[in-house]
């Protein structure tokens, strides 16, 4: 049983990772423009789609079509962002108003392109790894490893960069940083593009594991804010940190407790937490 | 003078036209959808949805049926539920009540059939519900709900298919213990109820876990199912679990053996050269039967013809397919009946009969059909073994 239990905490870090690059994109986002864009799960399906399309019907190589599908997304969230978020801007309401309504657009569009039928991609590395009684498949190992890669570089690019720098400066004080010269206007605009980008990015590793279908980013979403509210908002990589132990409670709470209410087990942990914690395990408490 | 002459002259045509408008619109059947066409649990309701159509265009495009003197075009309005049981009601309200529908296609899903059940009941004799839903059966047959036939066979019973099903797994297989995952809902919870006697009844034991509806992840319930060493996984019940359960439990070397009553073959095709045997019950492997059946091979180039695109071989074209039989044999039992309005009548002609189209469909004393299938056995490879069986 230890196996079984080591074998679903590592499970459970994996599927976290997935979280965790929409909670990324989450906790950015709300940063910088104010608003909670729930719209994020549907630019992850957008990816999602994408990567199948030009896997197995355009036949490209995977790394090609996973290129060509953050491409995508990005587009996609920069026409979203020119015709509906520049908008809402700071405005929790009108913000989160906008992404719902998004959300049924770009769902119907999925199913009238796509229908309901689950599409299943062509398995991308096949196998698994084992040790003793655990086994983990190699393309759920790569993606977390890209997962952790882009976030770790996110994190990175934000401490290290001038415009990474420039974005924490707009989080913690925006007049401050226009006076600075910081050109507000396109890092919300970038900011936007580039967590969409990640939910692509994200999509497309979601496809070489999961079949799809048109409604998967609102399972995605929720866990993705929650593992954002989790580790506390704000936090960039708390937010990987957010979406692991959640993927680790949901998988190992799921061992000893009904399968059926695993969602719940990351929701009460979630609650238990922001009781004692309410800005989350790595939020400021000021 | 002479614009009024006009003005009479049009009124005089519309006065001619008035009539022929009225007598074309009483010349009209209606029929209702009510089926989940998007939503995550869609598979039966998309698939389902799309043989009617094509039915209602061949008919209206021959002309019509006849009933006595009377030639009848058939008009359809089919409506999304989503999966949603609310929204289900609404539109079924709209049917009954503003459509003033008499036949209703429709649900494939339980829950949703459930939620209905008490609108519905009230206008029991007033209309007729031919449903798939698998609790269904709990209501089927009984006084006061004749409006509602199964349009699927029951599982379990002498002329039950996951009887004829288990039998044929332990003929083929000898299991000692088979493992059952079903989503955590209405369908889920009765396939458990009904299989667990089954299995027991032939010496198997069971052990049965229930998922969330929507999980992707499944390593954790298979993890735990594994610890109970099945011989084969009896996961259920759509394709959009399905496949995900199917791939995760070989790569995750939880089970390579797996037995289904619900889903497709396309789970088990996608994953063959990973699974050592994939059991399932499908209406009709059509891939076989285009080739022997003239009116399955009509069907299919009807499909292609009409939404343009292939034939879904892989998925559930079992519904569709299905449905598509039930406009001709409705019309079948009208005609017969004599009539297109006197819905008891037309009920029990069309429980008396046996309809012989893609399927010989016939029903049973408690209002559920009965048809003929196949069993389709996968093994390592994709290769296929098919039995027809004849409940």
């Amino acid at each position: 049983m230890t196996q079984v239990v080591v074998g679903q905490i590592l499970n459970g870090i994996i599927l976290g990772s997935l979280y965790g690059i929409i909670a990324l994109g989450v906790t950015m986002t709300f940063g910088i423009t104010g608003i909670v864009n729930f719209a994020l799960g549907q630019f992850m399906m957008i990816g999602a789609y994408a990567t199948w399309y030009f896997t197995d019907l355009a036949m490209l190589p995977f790394p090609v079509a996973v290129v060509l599908a953050v491409a995508l997304a990005a587009v996609a969230g920069l026409i979203a962002d020119q015709a509906l978020f520049r908008f809402t801007r700071n405005n929790l309401v009108n913000g989160l108003l906008v992404s719902i309504g998004l959300i049924s657009v770009m769902e119907s569009g999925a199913l009238l392109l796509f229908t309901t039928t689950p599409k299943n991609m062509d398995i991308v590395i096949a196998g698994s790894w084992s040790l003793g009684a655990i086994t983990l498949p190699r393309m759920k190992v790569v993606a977390f490893l890209l997962l952790v890669a882009v976030i770790g570089l996110t994190w990175l690019g934000l401490s290290r960069a001038w415009l990474g720098r420039a974005t924490r400066a707009y989080a913690q004080n925006p007049e401050a940083a226009m006076l600075m010269g910081v050109p507000t206007k396109l890092l919300q605009t970038g900011v936007v593009v580039y967590s969409c980008a990640l939910a692509g990015f994200g999509g497309a590793l979601y496809a070489s594991l999961f079949s799809l279908e048109p409604s998967l980013g609102g399972l995605f979403i929720l866990k993705g804010v929650e593992a954002a509210i989790l580790a506390g908002v704000g936090n960039l990589l708390g937010a990987l940190a957010g979406g692991v132990i959640l993927g680790v409670t949901e998988s190992v709470g799921s061992l000893y407790l009904p399968s059926a209410f695993r969602d719940a087990y990351g929701l009460v942990f979630l609650v238990a937490i922001l009781l004692f914690r309410p800005a989350g395990l790595f939020g400021s408490q000021k | 003078m002479k614009s009024s002459f006009k003005g009479y002259f049009a009124a005089a045509l519309l006065a001619a036209a008035v009539p022929n408008l009225a007598s074309a619109q009483t010349a009209t059947v209606k029929l209702g959808q009510i089926e989940a066409q998007t939503g995550p649990n869609a598979i039966y309701g998309y698939m389902s949805s799309q043989g009617v159509p094509i039915a209602v265009d061949e008919v209206n495009k021959a002309g019509g049926f006849k009933v006595g003197d009377t030639t009848y075009k058939l008009e359809l309005i089919a409506l999304d539920t989503r999966g949603d049981p609310k929204e289900a009601t609404i539109q079924l309200k709209k049917l009954l009540e503003q459509d003033k529908v008499k036949f209703v296609f429709g649900p494939f899903l339980s829950n949703v059939f459930v939620t209905i059940y008490p609108y519905a009941k009230q206008f029991n004799g007033k209309f007729l519900m031919l449903g798939g839903g698998t609790r269904i059966h709990e209501y089927v047959g009984q006084p006061g709900n004749e409006f509602v036939i199964r349009t699927w066979n029951w599982d379990a019973g002498p002329k039950g298919f996951g009887e004829k099903m288990v039998d044929y797994l332990v003929k083929t297989a000898h299991p000692k213990k088979v493992a059952m995952l079903f989503q955590n809902d209405s369908g889920g919870k009765v396939l458990g109820d009904t299989y667990e006697p089954i299995f027991k009844a032939r010496g198997i034991e069971t052990m049965t876990e229930y998922f969330e509806p929507g999980t992707k992840d499944f390593s954790p319930v298979l993890a735990k199912i594994a610890e109970f060493h099945p011989d084969y996984l009896f996961p259920g019940y759509s394709d959009a679990a399905l496949y995900d359960i199917v791939r995760q439990s070989i790569e995750g070397n939880y089970s390579k053996k797996f037995f289904l009553v619900r889903g497709s073959t396309g789970p088990g095709m996608k994953n063959k050269d990973g699974l050592e045997d994939y059991i399932v019950y499908v209406p009709k492997d059509f891939e076989e039967a285009e080739k022997k059946e003239p009116k399955v091979k009509h069907f299919v180039d009807a499909y292609k013809a009409f939404y343009k695109r292939d034939f879904p071989y892989d998925q559930a074209p079992l519904c569709s397919s299905s449905c598509y039989d039930h406009v001709y044999m409705l019309i079948a039992a009208m005609q017969k009946a004599g009539t297109v309005d006197d819905v008891e009548k037309i009920r029990t002609t069309l429980l008396s009969m046996t309809y012989e189209g893609m399927w010989k469909i016939s029903f049973d004393d408690h209002n559920e059909q009965v048809f003929d299938f196949d069993i389709v056995h996968l093994k390592k490879g994709g290769v296929k073994e098919v039995t027809h069986v004849e409940p």
